[in-house]
């Protein structure tokens, strides 16, 4: 049999160059790269524009004296550590402002106008203890209420303290926070700090292998059918092999998929270079990306696996465009295709969960599955070197295999037209065709 | 150094496509693979080119078999035609060209040369679903030959053109046997295989039922052709059925035709029409025409059937 070469790159550069001028690619990379830079501008053009809660401005009604400290400098430092500690969108100069008001009535006035977020009256009750009403428009679950809920409660603990003859001093180191820190019982695995980056990161690699999958498996089929539905596949196919016809497409594919794919992320990368000026300009905070701290060999193993799956699946696809004689049909022939891809984009949403587990670790060596397993492991737990090699030699395999069962449907299905190639067909015609 | 195919079989299911069909094709010659719709030729093309493998029997050219040959031997029109319709002419003749081994520059002047002789030189950068479809049957056959193959296997390659342009494809058969190459194609214009072809094949439900020179197929039929012409009136040739071994085949406005067997003298007919004291002004000794010879083998309701059963048969592709 010949060999691949030069047919399946020449195959490849016109398919590539092909799929690239099309109005429809063009189209499409421009709309993909305007939503990722949209995703990435969207937290700061809703600050922006106002739509994200400005920091709370909350007025003090105090009713009751003899209190043990200034309760507007006790919930003025717990709002703003809060805002500090929990990584919220807020505006850089802005600061929660606690002010203690000498007249209610306006400051009740305010609040119904929207001037304040809310009010908080303290009284001391007949018993001595301090009782708190806090007047607002906002929501109960909303995180300045609840903030505002655990100032009373420690503002109140430590007034009884001090009712009970606890000093000042004696109370603060009561209240001092114990010390704490968190350790993961796998020393390989990401840090507690990075596993929320991770976790982000292994959910977008799922997701991008899913549609690559979907989106460029399903133009080599549509591609196939084409050549198909408008003859040209018998001059193909005399002058090249099924193999070469079938590797060339694949690749020119591919590499078109994957030149959409770089300018996706080259938006990306300069929406995120471009966030913080813009975000500046706004007068507003802008927020960065969280990646987790990768090894060196972890990017190249992410993107064999990635390509692998997406050879696999492609070839396929390809097998199944051969089978039908017009693009409408395509559809219904890549349909298994489309089932197996989803089980597995499914599977690696349960994954996600427990990437500890043992049925985690068996479907992660499994082809079809492991392009989607186990890169979400890679990232998640620590998986040995071993393992990894032996999922991807299962994976070469796979595809090599699919290659030479695909070529031989191809072989044979690029010549049958008329009503739907059935798969026991098909296997009856490759055993006399070449 | 010649195109030898030996007993070919070859079934699709239960059809049989192909059965024990032989012929063979002398290099520098242009060769008619004749048949009804359906008869097996395509399936016959493929065979050869290699695109399906035979059951049984073999092809080989030049003595080596076709399973080893390099494919850029061959040149191939398929009967469907087929090209991508949304790619320009020259850059799709370029593709096809390079997978056939042929250097871009040579392509890219082979093509000019060509579209220069087809007289569409400006359709050069147009896409080819703008072009009518005598034009793309030209770039067709360019795509066919740019690899300049030692034979050059064509199904149907007149259908759908007009009279200047199959002029135009006849020039470029004749152009190409003339510096050897090998030409086989099909087709139902039996005039234009009377014109081309020095040998024929016509195969009839994957049979190879007749074969050789076109001269030794019509002398096989055993009979020859008399156009006669009197001024007289029409009693006369009226008469001459009477004679054994003459039918009239076909009353033109000019002149009759008549069919004698082997075993009649010609000159008889010239004899009984001078005894008659008649003025001749045409008398022609001619050989039955290639469209006798195949309505007689294949049979006019043999055609029919075809044709009825074609119209029905989604699957004619895989027969040819």
């Amino acid at each position: 049999m010949t060999g691949l070469l030069p047919n399946a790159f020449h195959v490849a550069r016109r398919e590539y160059f092909v799929r690239v001028r099309s109005r429809t690619f063009v189209i499409s990379t421009v709309l993909l790269a305007v939503a990722v830079v949209a995703v990435v501008f969207l937290p700061t053009l809703f600050q922006a524009s106002g739509f994200v809660d400005e920091p709370p401005d909350i007025a003090l009604d105090v009713q009751a004296d003899d209190l043990p400290s200034d309760p507007a400098v006790a919930l003025q430092q717990l709002l703003t550590l809060a805002q500090a500690a929990g990584g919220e969108i807020v505006g850089r100069s802005a600061r929660p402002t606690v002010s203690t008001t000498q007249d209610p009535a306006a400051a009740t006035q305010a609040v119904r106008d929207g001037e304040l977020d809310g009010m908080l009256t303290i009284r001391r009750s007949a018993e001595g203890d301090l009782t708190f009403e806090y007047l607002s428009t906002q929501n109960p679950m909303s995180a300045t209420h609840q903030l505002v809920t655990q100032a009373a409660v420690s503002f109140a603990i430590s007034d009884r303290l001090a009712r009970s003859g606890i000093t000042a001093a004696e109370s603060q180191a009561i209240f001092r926070p114990p010390a704490f820190s968190t350790t993961t019982p796998d020393p390989d695995g990401p840090t507690q700090d990075d596993y929320g980056a991770a976790l982000l990161l292994a959910y977008l690699v799922v997701i991008f292998t899913f549609m690559a999958v979907l989106t460029y498996g399903n133009w080599v089929a549509q591609s196939v059918a084409e050549e198909k539905s408008n003859r040209v596949m018998e001059l193909l196919i005399t002058a090249a092999t099924p193999r070469q016809l079938l590797t060339g497409k694949v690749l020119g594919t591919g590499a078109a998929g994957l030149t959409q794919y770089l300018a996706t992320v080259a938006a990306l990368g300069i929406g995120l270079l471009a966030n913080e000026p813009v975000s500046a300009l706004l007068g507003v905070g802008g927020t960065g990306f969280p990646l987790p701290a990768l090894d060196a060999w972890m990017l190249p193993a992410l993107g064999t696996f990635f390509l692998l799956g997406f050879i696999l699946y492609s070839v396929l696809y390809a097998a199944a465009g051969s089978m039908v004689s017009r693009s409408e049909d395509v559809q219904q022939a890549v349909g298994p295709l489309i089932f197996l891809s989803m089980a597995g984009y499914f599977v690696s949403f349960g994954a996600l969960n427990e990437p500890d587990a043992g049925w985690v670790a068996t479907l992660s060596l499994v082809p079809f599955f492991s392009p989607y397993l186990m890169p979400m492991r890679m990232l998640l737990t620590s998986v040995g070197a071993a393992e990894i090699l032996v999922a991807l030699a299962i994976l070469v395999l796979t595809v090599i295999a699919a290659i030479w069962v695909a070529a031989r449907i191809y072989s044979a299905g690029v010549l049958m037209y008329g009503q739907r190639v059935g798969l026991r067909t098909i296997l009856r015609a490759t055993r006399v065709s070449r | 150094m010649s195109l030898v195919v030996d007993a070919v079989t070859k079934c699709f299911g239960s059809v049989v496509a192909l059965d024990n069909a032989s012929f063979s094709v002398e290099p520098g010659r242009i060769f008619g693979l004749l048949g009804a719709n359906g008869a097996g030729k395509t399936t016959c093309m493929r065979i050869v080119l290699d695109i399906l493998r035979a059951d049984s029997g073999s092809i080989t050219w030049d003595g080596r078999p076709n399973t080893e040959l390099p494919r850029r031997t061959w040149g191939y029109l398929p009967e469907e035609r087929g090209l991508y319709p949304k790619m320009r002419v020259a850059e799709q003749l370029r593709f096809l060209a390079s997978l056939y081994g042929v250097a871009d520059g040579v392509a890219r002047a082979e093509i000019d040369d060509w579209l220069e002789r087809f007289r569409i030189p400006d359709y050069r950068d147009r896409k080819v679903e703008e072009l009518s479809k005598g034009n793309q049957q030209k770039i067709q056959f360019i795509a066919a030959i740019l690899h300049d193959p030692d034979v050059l296997i064509m199904d149907e390659p007149f259908s759908g053109l007009d009279p200047l342009n199959v002029r135009l494809l006849k020039e470029a058969f004749l152009a190409m046997a003339k510096r050897g190459k090998t030409l086989i194609f099909s087709t139902h214009q039996m005039e234009t295989v009377e014109e081309l072809c020095e040998e024929i094949a016509i195969v009839d439900h994957g049979r190879v039922i007749v074969h050789g020179s076109v001269r030794d197929v019509k002398r096989a039929m055993g009979r020859r052709v008399v156009r006669l012409a009197t001024e007289g009136n029409d009693n006369f040739i009226a008469g001459l059925q009477a004679l054994d071994g003459v039918t009239i085949s076909a009353r033109r406005a000019d002149f009759v035709e008549l069919q004698l067997t082997a075993e009649l003298d010609p000159e008889t007919i010239l004899r009984a029409a001078l005894e008659r004291g008649e003025r001749i002004t045409r008398f022609e000794i001619t050989e039955p025409s290639l469209e006798e010879v195949f309505v007689e083998h294949v049979g006019r309701r043999a055609i029919d059937e075809e044709e009825g059963h074609l119209a029905s048969l989604s699957r004619k592709d895989t027969r040819g």
